[in-house]
């Protein structure tokens, strides 16, 4: 027993070295997670603010430019520019040098006067999906507003009833994310990720790399047994996983100010169970790629890919086709974005989140098995 | 230059990739897995949220805006709360996304003709749910507001704005409509970037770069004929993504194939570039993948190939700018989306030509000072 | 030194097969080497060699056969095989990016070697082995002959009684060689057994016993003394200014066993009964190649094995 332990410190101790003389490696997952974590944190984000907006007011009227300050007041609608004719409203959406254009027709003031209602036709650029949605839906409730606004002025100058004037208007709570900032909906969810990339591919390359070198022979004939090799050439790796998910707590939480509202004893053992189920499956992708070059793209195909679309880090889940949602299921990091946005968001602990743990330990059980189970197997018989 | 050798060349490449099955098979396979991933993950519209609704006012009115959420396809009532404290552990668990809370009174307010206001509670923790969902929730209210009036019979010869809204280029609105021209250009940039730098470096690894010196083949020759194959799978796999976007996912396109094949071939000579760079500064295959994880991350983030560079942060959108795959979504999803021409595009091409000269030339001239070293 | 004669033999082979796809690498292979003995597997590329040393140091399965080393099997003892042995691969085995000192330190730490033992032996075999001063070079600025040394002082550091050698020397410089050779020698006089594979008849001339090795089978067997009688005649060298010519005019003459060129140098092996050198000479003479001299020189391995490996004259294994 404590000459297994005696071997597994030495190749701890080996690994530590070859990370040190690798200066890109230490680079790639030390640096590449706070860049990440910069990235994603500061640049990325659903939320649409000042749209660009291009104003074509063909009844140059008070009451038009009345109505236009309404988009020029409104922090959502960036007025850019103000056009002619309808080819300006062409010529802005060809350039993408705005997403929206308003259109008053000449006539406009003439017709409110007539007691009328008066046509104004707003034009979303499809091509700029978040943009069009969003705006289409405020354009709609300002001019409902607006025209509610002038319905009003206008009964009540007449002395009329005023039930049919009865709207109902909505009062938007958002919960969790009162500001909305996208931050704090990635940045849990992109420990994911990167703990995904880091463990999974490296562990799968690692091993592999044991292999091709032709250092595996020499410890075969050593009394090291194939687990206390596994053991010790994970450790580093889990350290540094978990180096990387206090790196990003902590960024996150005083850099970006994501709140940690739940249990941080839940989110740490979550974290855990996590690093050690994707662990386990760097060990399978190592105990069955061939070579090194499969062994990255498999790496690639199964722990980034994976991490970055299916498990909900920035893409909704319940959204997408079931079967797709069945096979995301397949995949630790979904749990984790579960586990991670659950604790540091919804505030949530065990009780809510024991079903994403017991995911975890089963995975990284499984995994950690069948590894075993392959590599019992000498790799050069 | 002897065309006759850089044919040699050309067909060793092939050879040498089609010894290594595993790589052919992920070539195939890369393409069509994106398509799937970006087609029905990325792409994907917010329908059917799963809401909860509080009826504090059990009127006709509160049940037939209820039956507005329901009818609209973008919120599936699946729970009725008798309390709002109900909601808490609901809008925790994920259960629900989205809670309506109709007060007490609230055909009351209506018929005084007075503003009554309506719940809506979104759940914040996912930014597309909350911002898509809530702004769906107000188009709804003010359909239903519009439709009341109307059903009251009162044709109000009353000045008031009629706004039509119309979305021009992407009428439904569809997601994906954008994301496969998006991801024609940004499959050709994986595919160069990842694959190409691996087998140049690959070549070095092995030592046959040396030998190759030593032979009358030249420089440019060598590029040429290292260059060709992958270009050509490159293009391969774009057929690929572009075939299943159009007939798969019917995607329209609305534009000029030249204007597409114009922007795509001047991309990719920055992909080659980028690609040849990256294998100069890589001694071993596993420095050359983390080179181009490290380029591909803050360009598949910045350039607006997912999220929009419009919601980003004023004094990063400039740098998106210096993203060249930025340039080349503006002329694919130009091309594909609005039917945009070569006048429109101007600006994106030029763009383009100036990287490729750029990205395209420092690569050359790099690789054959290090070869004649 | 004193011979065992009562101990088992430090390695017996009995019938080892072992095939890769569709090519038999080792056919029904018997080998026996002593305690003690410096043996040495000699044989043309492809032979089998590096397939035999691995099914010996436990790292290759056979299909068939068993094998013995130190009376334990390869097969189903391989734990009690393992520590005894150290084994040398013919591709460089150490992490390039470690150093000497750590490279040692590592496979001897795994191989249980006490902190202590550790610190005292890596320091004496680095000193004989002339890599004292390189101790925290990393071992891929190494040059080839340093590499050699450094793999087999990591085979030494358990101190182990059989060393396997997978062609040690191959690709090292001469000089590098001979020194490695010393340290052998100097392992044989301490008692331990060497089974080294080599493709240098040089090499094997220093060897105790020798095994030729050709296509899976082991041709012949033997010490130098016992293969070099199995060859029948002398050997004559002959110079010439035109050595092709001296060739064909010395084949021609009977009592020329075989001959053939090594260099410029003609050799000869020479069955026939008279002096060589007069026979000889008057062949040369007579086809005209002129500033011929011919000299009777002590039969060397490799001699001996282009003889024995050449279809028409060899013995048959």
């Amino acid at each position: 027993m404590r000459q297994a332990l005696i071997r597994i410190g030495a190749i701890v101790r080996k690994e530590f070295r070859h990370l040190g003389r690798d200066p890109r490696m230490l680079l790639a997952v030390v640096i590449m997670p706070v860049i990440q974590l910069l990235l994603f944190a500061y640049a990325i984000s659903f939320d649409v603010d000042h749209v660009q907006t291009v104003v074509i007011d063909l009844d140059n009227s008070p009451a038009s430019q009345r109505y236009l300050r309404q988009y020029e007041a409104s922090p959502f609608f960036d007025v850019v520019a103000r056009g002619r004719s309808l080819a300006d409203v062409d010529s802005a959406f060809d350039h993408n040098t705005a997403q929206v254009a308003i259109v008053i027709p000449s006539g406009f003031s003439r017709t409110l006067a007539a007691d009328e209602s008066a046509q104004v036709a707003v034009m979303v650029d499809g091509s700029e999906l978040n943009a069009a949605k969003v705006s289409q839906a405020y354009s709609v409730a300002l001019n409902q507003l607006y025209s509610q606004e002038l319905t009003r002025d206008w009964a009540d100058a007449q002395g009329l009833d005023l039930s049919s004037l009865g709207l109902l208007e909505p009062r938007i709570r958002t919960w969790y994310n009162p500001e909305r900032r996208s931050s704090d909906f990635l940045i849990p969810g992109l420990m994911a990720v990167i703990i995904a990339i880091v463990t999974v591919q490296q562990t799968a390359v690692t091993l592999v790399r044991e292999r091709d070198l032709g250092t595996q022979e020499q410890i075969e004939v050593s009394p090291m047994r194939r687990i206390e090799l596994m053991i010790g050439k994970l450790l580093p790796w889990t350290l540094i996983a978990f180096l990387d998910v206090a790196l990003i707590t902590v960024l996150g939480r005083t850099l970006f100010g994501v709140p940690l509202r739940g249990a941080a004893p839940a989110f740490a053992l979550g974290a855990m169970l996590f690093v050690f189920a994707s662990l386990g499956m760097g060990l399978l992708i190592s105990a069955l790629a061939p070579t090194l070059d499969s062994a990255n793209m498999i790496a690639l195909l199964v722990a980034f890919l994976p991490s970055f679309l299916l498990s909900g880090f920035a893409f909704a889940l319940d959204q997408i086709p079931v079967w797709l949602q069945w096979i995301s299921y397949g995949f630790p990091a979904r749990y984790m974005v579960t586990i991670a946005r659950g604790v540091f968001l919804k505030g949530a602990g065990f009780t809510e989140l024991w079903p994403e743990m017991a995911a975890l330990a089963l995975y990284a059980l499984v995994m950690l098995l069948i590894s075993a189970v392959l590599y019992g197997r000498r790799s050069s018989r | 230059m002897s065309l006759k050798r850089i044919r040699l060349l050309i067909w060793k490449e092939f050879i040498q990739l089609r010894r290594d099955p595993l790589l052919i098979r992920l070539l195939l396979i890369m393409p069509v897995l994106q398509l799937i991933l970006f087609g029905y993950v990325v792409a994907v519209d917010v329908r059917n949220l799963s809401t909860a609704v509080v009826d504090l006012d059990r009127t006709a009115t509160s049940r037939s805006l209820e039956s507005a959420f329901s009818g609209s396809g973008y919120f599936t009532i699946t729970q009725q709360l008798a309390s709002e404290n109900d909601l808490r552990p609901l809008l925790d668990s994920g259960v629900v996304k989205v809670a309506l809370v109709i007060p007490e009174g609230t055909q009351d307010r209506l018929a005084r003709g007075e503003a009554a206001p309506i719940g809506i509670i979104v759940d914040g923790s996912d930014s597309q749910i909350s911002a898509i969902g809530s702004g769906y929730a107000s188009q709804i209210v003010a359909q239903f507001n519009t439709d009341r009036r109307d059903a009251l019979g009162i044709q109000l010869a009353a000045p008031g704005i009629d706004a039509r809204v119309r979305v021009m280029f992407n009428p439904t609105l569809d997601p994906i409509n954008t994301m496969i021209p998006g991801l024609i250009a940004a499959i050709m940039m994986i595919s160069l970037l990842a694959i190409m730098s691996q087998a140049v470096v690959k070549e070095r690894e092995s030592g046959t770069l040396e030998q190759m010196f030593v032979t009358p083949i030249k420089a440019t020759e060598y590029l040429i004929g290292k260059l060709t194959p992958y270009a050509a799978l490159a293009t391969a796999q774009m057929l690929l993504v572009a075939a299943g976007g159009l007939f798969w996912f019917k995607v329209p396109f609305n534009g000029d194939f030249w204007v597409v094949f114009t922007g795509l071939f001047l991309f990719m000579f920055t992909c080659l570039g980028l690609g040849l760079l990256i294998s100069l500064v890589s001694r071993t295959r596993h420095q050359a993948q983390q080179a181009v994880m490290f380029i591909m991350i803050p360009t598949m983030v910045l350039s607006g190939f997912i999220f929009p560079i419009q919601s980003m942060p004023a004094i990063i959108q400039p740098l998106t700018n210096l993203i060249p795959l930025t340039w080349a979504l503006q002329v694919l999803r130009g091309a594909f989306v609005k039917g945009s021409g070569f006048e429109a595009l101007a600006v994106p091409m030029l763009a383009l030509v100036g990287f490729a000269v750029i990205i395209f030339g420092a690569a050359i001239v790099a690789t054959r000072r290090r070869i004649s070293e | 030194m004193t011979t065992t004669t009562t101990a088992a033999p430090a390695i017996r082979a009995d019938g080892l097969q072992r095939s890769f796809g569709d090519t038999l690498a080792i056919a029904d292979l018997d080998l026996e080497v002593d305690e003690g003995a410096v043996f040495g597997l000699v044989g043309p590329d492809g032979a089998g060699k590096s397939t035999l040393i691995r099914m010996l140091a436990t790292v290759l399965r056979p299909d068939a056969g068993e094998a013995r080393v130190f009376g334990h099997s390869v097969r189903t003892q391989a734990g009690q095989v393992t520590p005894r042995i150290g084994y040398m691969s013919q591709r460089f085995s150490m992490y390039p990016d470690l150093s000497v000192a750590e490279n040692l330190d590592f496979f001897a730490t795994i191989r249980g070697v006490s902190k202590a033992d550790r610190r005292s032996r890596a320091a004496s075999l680095l000193e004989g082995m002339g890599l004292a001063e390189f101790t925290t070079r990393q071992a891929q600025h190494l040059s080839g002959g340093m590499k050699q040394k450094l793999m087999l002082a990591t085979t030494l550091m358990h101190e182990p009684d059989l060393l396997l050698l997978d062609e040690p020397t191959t690709g090292v410089d001469p000089v590098s060689r001979r020194e490695f050779w010393r340290i052998l020698a100097g392992l044989h006089r301490a008692g331990k057994t060497v089974l080294v594979a080599t493709p240098y008849m040089d090499e094997a001339e220093r060897c105790t016993h020798i095994a030729f090795l050709d296509s899976g089978r082991i041709k012949q067997s033997g010490t130098p003394d016992e293969i070099k009688a199995r060859v029948p005649g002398r050997l004559v060298e002959v110079s010439a200014t035109r050595p092709r010519a001296a060739l064909a005019a010395v084949q021609a003459v009977p009592g020329v066993a075989s001959a053939h060129l090594l260099g410029d140098v003609v050799r000869v092996l020479w069955s026939g009964s008279a002096e060589p050198e007069q026979a000889l000479g008057a062949a040369l003479a007579a086809a005209g190649v002129d500033g011929a001299a011919t000299r009777e020189v002590a039969p060397d391995m490799e001699s001996v094995f282009a003889y024995l490996a050449d279809p028409a004259t060899g013995v048959a294994s």
